[in-house]
């Protein structure tokens, strides 16, 4: 063959060049990441999961659910919020002038020159930092997903097609354990119009022994229950599973995907 | 080129002539690796680890970190409780017996004033004291003198604020008030606290 060693370091070229573009490039970039501290706090983000949630990102990997769930929270963009934190001495002069302004929403010179303009009336502000885009507004987090919402996942499950919703904050949103094992045993009976397929085999359908529900039963509407004598109990796997679900909480403000958390006003 | 391409009798390999490429296909390559240059130094954080879209470089990400406000001030408050008043007092506000009354429900944390209250760090207080129906014979040094105006206010607002407690905010402006008063603070006695205006 001709010109073979040639083609041959071509080749090897090319290889390199996707190689270090995909493997080396990421390591040198994220390789060392580790926790961060979440912004105005003392605590560190992410929290190790405990052994009974690791399991359970296995049992999430092993049911395929990221088939139809994705981890990962996308952000179109920053805007900056205008708050009000005390009216001052003057309110009727502030409240005046905060009916002819735009408070929300704005980029950083227009959040600077609202605050300018209400602090000259004698009022006190607060400006807010808030995560833009579609995800945001349909709750599904309060920031862009980073690498640190990944550190203590093996492996990541990311997921790219969005059959259900996005499960990146579901345990900041889910009320508690009994509703999502309900969720998993017959899902159209927490979200009437759920496409999620019932995760029977997660669960143990059993006979009521000595005429009383077991503690950890579920407490399931009539037309889901089973026949009368018989309850539902979870399998370690499905515990396993809710714990996992639990413990994803990308809800935290961080160094690189910054928000305002809203505190409850305090009387 | 058309005479070059035809098979010859002979069967000899044919072969491409070399000829120059366009020049407008270099100028073309060049105007569009110098956009892309630009586009990458405008928008790509120059493969910083902690810049995201949609953040286009650290100083832009710097910029938008939230650093004022409510939330802040409880947050410097807890860090601020959590390093020094959180070792008698404890984290959860409960205290510890003999070492420090409770904050959580103490009625002179979340009495409707903290005139009274913010004495207490900026002058320290000794003897008996009575906190939620228990006697306290201890003395605490003036443990937030030496903190800043708005650190103190906002520990004040953070142990008013937590473990159950509700009441009302306070301010730097307040404490600056309240330490001006303070000439040379000694550790206050009951009596000379119940003194204090309320």
């Amino acid at each position: 063959m001709k010109n073979g060693f040639v083609i041959f370091l071509a080749a090897f070229a090319v290889l390199l060049t996707s190689w270090s573009a995909f493997v080396l490039g990421p390591q040198l970039q994220l390789g060392g990441a580790k926790q961060v501290p979440v912004l105005n706090s003392t605590e560190v983000y992410p929290r190790s999961r405990p052994g009974e949630a690791n399991q359970g990102l296995q049992v999430y990997r092993a049911n395929g659910c990221a088939a139809c769930h994705t981890e990962q929270v996308q952000q179109d963009g920053v805007a900056c919020d205008v708050v009000l934190s005390s009216a001052g001495k003057n309110p009727s002069a502030v409240s005046n002038l905060l009916a002819t302004l735009n408070l929300r929403g704005l980029n950083q010179e227009e959040a600077h020159a609202a605050s300018d303009k209400i602090t000259a009336a004698g009022g006190k502000v607060e400006t807010h930092i808030v995560a833009v885009g579609p995800d945001i507004a349909r709750g599904w987090g309060l920031r862009r997903s980073v690498a640190e919402d990944f550190l203590y996942d093996n492996t990541v499950q990311l997921g790219s097609l969005r059959i259900g919703p996005d499960l990146a904050g579901v345990g900041a949103r889910s009320p508690n354990a009994n509703v999502v094992l309900q969720h998993l045993y017959a899902p159209k009976s927490v979200e009437k119009d759920s496409l999620m397929p019932p995760f029977r085999y997660l669960f143990e359908v059993r006979k009521i022994v000595g005429g009383e529900f077991s503690p950890d039963a579920l407490n399931l509407p009539k037309e889901f229950a089973p026949a009368d004598g018989y309850e539902v109990m979870p399998k370690p796997e499905a515990k396993e599973l809710v714990a996992y679900l639990l413990s994803l909480h990308a809800d935290v403000p961080l160094y690189d995907a910054p928000f305002t958390p809203i505190i409850a006003a305090k009387p | 080129m058309s005479d070059q391409m035809t098979p010859t009798s002979s069967g000899a390999e044919p072969t491409a002539a070399r000829s120059l490429v366009p020049m407008w296909i270099l100028v073309l390559t060049l105007i569009l690796l110098f956009l892309g240059a630009v586009y990458f130094d405008r928008h790509s954080g120059w493969f910083d680890k902690q810049v995201y879209p949609p953040y286009a470089s650290a100083t832009m990400l710097e910029s938008y970190q939230p650093k004022s406000g409510a939330a802040a001030a409880a947050a410097q408050g807890k860090r601020v409780y959590e390093q020094i008043c959180g070792t008698c007092h404890g984290v959860d506000g409960l205290g510890k017996p003999g070492q420090a009354p409770p904050l959580a429900g103490s009625e002179w944390v979340i009495a409707k004033s903290h005139n009274r209250l913010a004495h207490i760090p900026l002058a320290g207080i000794s003897g008996p004291v009575s906190v939620g129906g228990k006697d306290w014979n201890l003395s605490m040094a003036a443990m937030g003198a030496a903190l800043s105006d708005a650190d103190l206010a906002s520990v004040l607002t953070y142990i008013r604020s937590s473990w159950g407690n509700k009441a009302g905010e306070v301010t730097a402006d307040d404490i600056k008030t309240i330490r001006a008063g303070l000439v040379r603070p000694q550790p206050m006695s009951l009596d000379q606290l119940m003194a204090v205006p309320e």
